[in-house]
C-alpha cells in the first residue's frame, strides 16, 4: 500500500515535470549536438554517394525520433526562471534538428548538401549552449 | 596444417566474430572510442588475453574429459552452487540473445527498409530455421566467415588516417582525459564484460565436444582460441579507432546500431557501408545462435538431458525445445519495443556480475587431476588464470555501482 502511494506520488511528479537543472539542460544540449552532428555526417556522406537510399531513410528516421523526443521533453520541461531562455532556445533548436532530419530521408542531392550545412550549424549552436551551461 | 584442421579453426572464428564481436562490442567499443579516443585500447588487450586464457582451459577440459564445462560445474561444485551459476547464466544469456535478435532486426531494417517489428519476427524465424536445418559446422562457417565482412572496419581505420603515435599510446594504461573518472571506469568494466561474456566459453566448450575433440586436438585448441579471439580483438581495435577519429571530434555519441556502419561508409563508400551491414548482420546473428545454444547446452548439461546439435531433435527433444523456447523468449523481450542498444549495455554489465560464477569452476576443474590427468594447467595458465580471476572479482563488485553512478554510462 505504502509502495503504491510512493509510486503514485512519483508518477504525479513525473507528470508535472520536474525542474531541469543547468547540468541536466547541458546534457540535453550535448545529446542534441550528437544527433545533429550525426545527421550532418549522414547527409554529407549521402550527398557524396557513400550511402544507400534505404540506409539514409531508416537511419535519419531513427535520429529524427530521438530529436523529436528531446524537443517534446524540452517543450514541456520546467526550469528556474534564469534558465528559461536557454530551455526555450534548446527546444526550438531540437525542433529544427528534428525537422531537418525528417527532410533528410527523401532529400535530393542538393538538399542533402544544404541539410548537412544546417545540421552542422545546429550542432555548433547546441555545443555553445551546452558549454554556456557548464 | 591439414584442411580438416583449417576448417576446424572456424569454431574459433565463429566464437570470435559472433562472440567477441557481438552487439556488446559494437556498442561499447564505438562508445568508448567516441568518448575517450584511443585511451581505452589497452582494455581490449586485457580482455582478449583473458578470454584466450579461459577458452583454452575450457577447450582443454572438453578435449580431455570429453565433457563440456557446465556438465562438470555441477559435479564439481554441487547442486546449490551449480544451480546459482545456471540461473545467473540463463538470465544473462536470455538478455544477450534478446539484444542480438534486436540487432539482427535493426540491421535488416537498415538494409531493407521494412518495418522493425516484422523484421524481428522474420529474423527469429530465419535464425530458428538455419539452426534447425544447418549442421553445426555449417552454422560455424556461414556466420563465422560472413562475419569477416567486419574487416571493412580495419580498412576504414587505416583510410581515416589516425595519428598512429596516439594509437600506440592508447595501448599503455595511464591517466585519461575527455570524461569523468567514473565514466572511464564504467567503460573499462563494460569493455572487459563485453570481451569475457560467459556464453562464449560455454558455447566454445560444448562446441569442442560436438566436434569430437580429443587429445590430438589440444594443439588445435590453442591455435583456435589464440587466432579466433585475437582476430576478434583486432576488430575491436578497429571499431574503437574509427569512432575516435570520426565521432569524437564531431561530438557524436553513438547510441544507434546504424552509427558504426556510417563510419565505414564515410571512409570506404557505399561498398564499405554494405560490407559493414552484412558483417554486423552475421556477427550479431551468429551471436544470437551462440547465446541461444549456450542457454540450451547449460540447461541440458545441468539436468543431465541428452544434448547436441548433432543429435536428432527427436532423440534430444528437451535440448531442442530449450533453444527454441529461448529464441521465443528473446523474441518477446524485443517485441516490447525496448531499445536493443540499451538492452545490450545492461546485459553486458549484468554479465560482469555473473562472471565469477562462470570462471571459478573452470579454473578449479582445469587444475583437478581427477578430470584432467596430466593435462592440468601449467604454471603460466595458472598464474594468468588466478590474476584474471582476481580482476574478474574486482570488476564484478564495481559493475553495478558504476552503472548507477554514471547513469548507465551517460556520465
Amino acid at each position: 500500500m505504502q509502495a503504491a502511494a510512493i509510486l503514485a506520488a512519483a508518477l504525479l511528479c513525473a507528470g508535472c515535470g520536474g525542474e531541469l537543472s543547468a547540468s541536466a539542460l547541458s546534457k540535453q544540449a550535448d545529446s542534441l549536438r550528437s544527433l545533429a552532428a550525426e545527421g550532418a555526417l549522414l547527409a554529407e556522406d549521402s550527398a557524396a554517394g557513400k550511402t544507400t537510399h534505404t540506409f539514409r531513410r531508416v537511419h535519419s528516421s531513427d535520429l529524427d525520433k530521438a530529436a523529436s523526443k528531446e524537443a517534446t521533453s524540452l517543450q514541456t520541461a520546467k526550469t528556474k526562471p534564469a534558465l528559461e531562455s536557454e530551455r526555450h532556445r534548446l527546444a526550438s533548436l531540437a525542433q529544427r534538428i528534428s525537422d531537418d532530419l525528417d527532410r533528410l530521408g527523401n532529400a535530393s542531392k542538393g538538399q542533402q548538401r544544404s541539410l548537412a550545412n544546417e545540421l552542422r550549424r545546429a550542432a555548433d549552436q547546441s555545443n555553445r549552449i551546452a558549454e554556456s551551461l557548464k | 596444417m591439414s584442411l580438416k584442421n583449417f576448417l576446424a579453426i572456424a569454431l574459433g572464428i565463429l566464437s570470435a566474430i559472433g562472440g567477441f564481436v557481438d552487439i556488446g562490442d559494437l556498442v561499447f567499443n564505438t562508445q568508448a572510442g567516441a568518448t575517450f579516443g584511443f585511451q581505452l585500447l589497452w582494455v581490449v588487450v586485457i580482455g582478449v588475453v583473458g578470454i584466450i586464457v579461459y577458452s583454452e582451459m575450457c577447450g582443454r577440459v572438453a578435449a580431455i574429459s570429453k565433457r563440456p564445462v557446465f556438465d562438470l560445474v555441477r559435479e564439481r561444485t554441487g547442486f546449490g552452487a551449480g544451480l546459482a551459476t545456471l540461473i545467473a547464466s540463463e538470465i544473462v544469456n536470455l538478455l544477450t540473445c534478446a539484444a542480438e535478435v534486436g540487432g539482427v532486426a535493426i540491421t535488416l531494417q537498415l538494409l531493407s527498409g521494412l518495418p522493425y517489428r516484422l523484421l524481428i519476427l522474420l529474423g527469429v524465424v530465419a535464425l530458428v530455421v538455419l539452426s534447425w536445418t544447418l549442421p553445426f559446422e555449417w552454422i560455424e562457417r556461414v556466420f563465422g566467415y560472413l562475419g569477416l565482412c567486419l574487416l571493412v572496419f580495419a580498412v576504414a581505420a587505416i583510410k581515416l588516417h589516425p595519428d598512429w603515435g596516439k594509437v600506440a599510446h592508447g595501448f599503455v594504461p595511464g591517466s585519461h582525459s575527455g570524461g569523468s573518472t567514473m565514466l572511464y571506469l564504467y567503460f573499462v568494466v563494460g569493455l572487459l564484460g563485453a570481451a569475457l561474456t560467459p556464453y562464449e566459453v560455454y558455447f566454445y566448450s560444448s562446441g569442442a565436444v560436438e566436434d569430437g575433440w580429443g587429445l590430438k586436438e589440444l594443439g588445435l585448441n590453442k591455435v583456435t582460441s589464440i587466432i579466433g579471439y585475437a582476430l576478434g580483438g583486432f576488430l575491436s581495435f578497429a571499431l574503437m579507432i574509427v569512432a575516435a577519429v570520426l565521432f569524437l571530434p564531431r561530438g557524436i555519441d553513438p547510441q544507434f546500431l546504424g552509427t558504426p556502419p556510417l563510419a565505414s561508409a564515410d571512409a570506404v563508400g557505399e561498398l564499405g557501408l554494405l560490407l559493414a551491414l552484412v558483417g554486423i548482420l552475421f556477427a550479431v546473428g551468429g551471436a544470437a545462435i551462440e547465446t541461444c545454444f549456450a542457454g540450451a547446452y547449460n540447461l541440458a548439461q545441468f539436468f543431465g538431458w541428452r544434448w547436441g546439435k548433432r543429435e536428432r531433435p527427436a532423440r534430444a527433444s528437451r535440448f531442442a525445445l530449450s533453444w527454441i523456447v529461448i529464441f521465443a523468449l528473446a523474441l518477446l523481450v524485443v517485441m516490447t519495443g525496448y531499445d536493443p542498444v540499451k538492452l545490450t549495455e545492461y546485459s553486458v554489465i549484468f554479465s560482469v556480475v555473473a562472471l565469477p560464477l562462470t570462471y571459478l569452476p573452470i579454473l578449479l576443474i582445469a587444475n583437478d587431476r581427477t578430470y584432467m590427468g596430466s593435462h592440468t594447467n601449467g604454471r603460466l595458465a595458472n598464474v594468468l588464470g588466478v590474476v584474471y580471476f582476481a580482476l574478474i572479482l574486482l570488476v564484478a563488485v564495481a559493475a553495478i555501482p558504476l552503472l548507477v553512478l554514471t547513469n548507465g554510462g551517460q556520465g
